[in-house]
């Protein structure tokens, strides 16, 4: 079933929209994340898809849109890159304490400044605790799969959250691969239809986002705490489905490549680990005991699996394509994340970070071979002697 | 510490069908809307303006506005097409 075409990471997002009968859609244009929205506005014109199209004053008022109709009880879509992800920031808390399961497409862009078109994850790393599933897909096909479950999985009615749908900027919006494009009955049966516990009627009237006093407070944050801890076993009850139904099963977690024996290993997220699965595999034909530990989703941060994943290794190399000016570890998020998965192991894993891919540009292949080449030694002395690597200039 | 089970979902609550007595605003006004019977048409823009629902509409009486929490913003004052609505500083009233 389902037919294969070569399509962007753009057009494939905008296919599994449309396979999601999406009820409203609000769109401002910002590179690089526009090519969905402006394949989407082809879907609706053509009359292949039955939306609501509405353009959007900015990005804040995106957001804004897709709010209130999602309380109004629409299933709703929206999307950014960049600056225009930031600009929305004030409502992104909103849209999750008040359990509306939006989604919104991340094609990730740096922030200026420079107006820098380029990729980087730090747009969509900003909001990660804004209380939304999170994660990044690093082909076509991936960004089509993920918009499907995250939908299913923050409209499941043991979570009621929204999703960022992440995925590189031009690695992956823009370059073109084999997607095979599910049709709408296997859709069906995946995805029923949206239902919240609170939705706008005028015949019933409610307050949806009162104002409280802070007496409320600890409880109305512990809730949504539980829910997005509540999702864990969602994430994999969905997974399982997806691979049942659509013939391709994602971890849910991490993906492990080439890991069995390996010494040494890195650990990323997003587009840029298709080049470094070319290194490994290059490695591997040396004798090399190297492999990779790709994340897949992000939030809520799998601990307990990355913790088992990478204790395996003596050493790992995160990479963060992301900036993140004066942080513990100087070097990126991935990393704070990884050591506090790794707490309580002591020195058995030596962790090294390194800040690449910014601006967009690409993390080349030699890039990787240094990266396997310190983490080697690291592992030899059983430490690292240097915490963290800033790509170019100080690899 | 407010038990889990007393804090709403996602904080959502049924709209006050009646007044809250725990929230009376009428006092922070400074001018009080007056409306002119003669210009008023019955257009009810002033009443599906009001932020607060201050303005109660009948199809036998001319509208009346709800004092105790009227704000005195001034936005019916402003919609009116007709200009029926005026505003008049509160000291002037005994009440």
């Amino acid at each position: 079933m389902g037919v294969k075409k070569r399509i962007s990471g753009c057009v494939a997002t905008a296919n599994a929209v449309k396979l999601a009968d999406v009820d409203v859609i609000c769109s401002y244009p910002i590179r690089p994340y526009t090519g969905i929205m402006s394949e989407l506005a082809r879907m609706v014109a053509d009359g292949e898809l039955d939306a609501e199209f509405v353009h959007g004053e900015g990005e804040h008022g995106q957001l804004s849109v897709v709010y209130g109709a999602s309380a109004a009880g629409a299933r709703t879509f929206t999307g950014s890159s960049g600056v225009g992800v930031t600009y929305a920031m004030e409502v992104y808390s909103p849209i999750s304490g008040e359990r509306l399961p939006v989604q919104m497409a991340i094609a990730d862009r740096t922030l200026d400044p420079p107006g820098d078109f380029g990729s980087e994850q730090t747009d969509a790393l900003c909001c990660r605790d804004q209380g939304w599933i999170q994660g990044w897909a690093a082909t076509p096909q991936e960004a089509l799969d993920n918009t499907l479950m995250y939908y299913r999985i923050g409209e499941d009615p043991r979570v009621l959250l929204p999703q960022y749908a992440c995925q590189d900027g031009y690695f992956v919006s823009h370059i073109l691969g084999e997607v095979d494009i599910p049709d709408a009955a296997q859709v069906k049966e995946f995805l029923p239809p949206y239902k919240n516990h609170h939705v706008l009627d005028p015949r019933k009237p409610q307050i949806i986002g009162a104002q409280m006093e802070p007496k409320m407070g600890p409880g109305m944050q512990y809730q949504r705490y539980l829910a997005i801890e509540g999702a864990r076993k969602v994430i994999e009850e969905v997974h399982e489905e997806f691979g049942q139904i659509f013939g391709r099963k994602y971890a849910p977690w991490v993906e492990e490549f080439m890991t069995d024996d390996a010494e040494v290993a890195i650990f990323m997220q997003g587009g840029h680990s298709t080049t470094c699965k070319t290194v490994v595999k290059r490695l591997r034909n040396l004798g090399e005991k190297v492999g990779l530990v790709r994340l897949r989703t992000f939030r809520p941060f799998p601990t307990e699996q990355v913790r088992e994943a990478l204790s395996k290794f003596k050493a790992v190399g995160v990479v963060d394509n992301s900036v993140n000016f004066g942080i513990s570890g100087g070097a990126g998020v991935l990393l704070t994340e990884a050591r506090t998965a790794l707490y309580g192991l002591g020195d058995k894993v030596s962790t090294v970070g390194f800040v690449g891919g910014l601006g967009g540009e690409m993390i080349t292949h030699e890039e990787f071979y240094k990266m396997f080449q310190i983490l080697k030694e690291v592992a030899k002395a059983g430490k690292a002697e240097r915490q963290s690597y800033w790509l170019p200039y100080e690899l | 510490m407010i038990p889990l089970e007393k804090i709403p979902f996602a904080g959502t609550v049924p709209s006050p069908q009646t007044e809250n007595e725990g929230m009376i605003t009428g006092n922070w006004r400074t001018r009080r809307p007056i409306l002119d019977v003669d210009k008023c048409t019955d257009c009810r823009i002033c009443w599906i303006s009001c932020p607060d629902s201050c303005i109660n509409v009948s199809d036998t009486a001319p509208l009346t506005f709800n004092l105790k929490y009227c704000k005195g913003c001034g936005i019916c004052n402003e919609v009116c097409p007709v200009g029926a609505i005026s505003l008049v500083p509160e000291l002037d009233f005994e009440d």
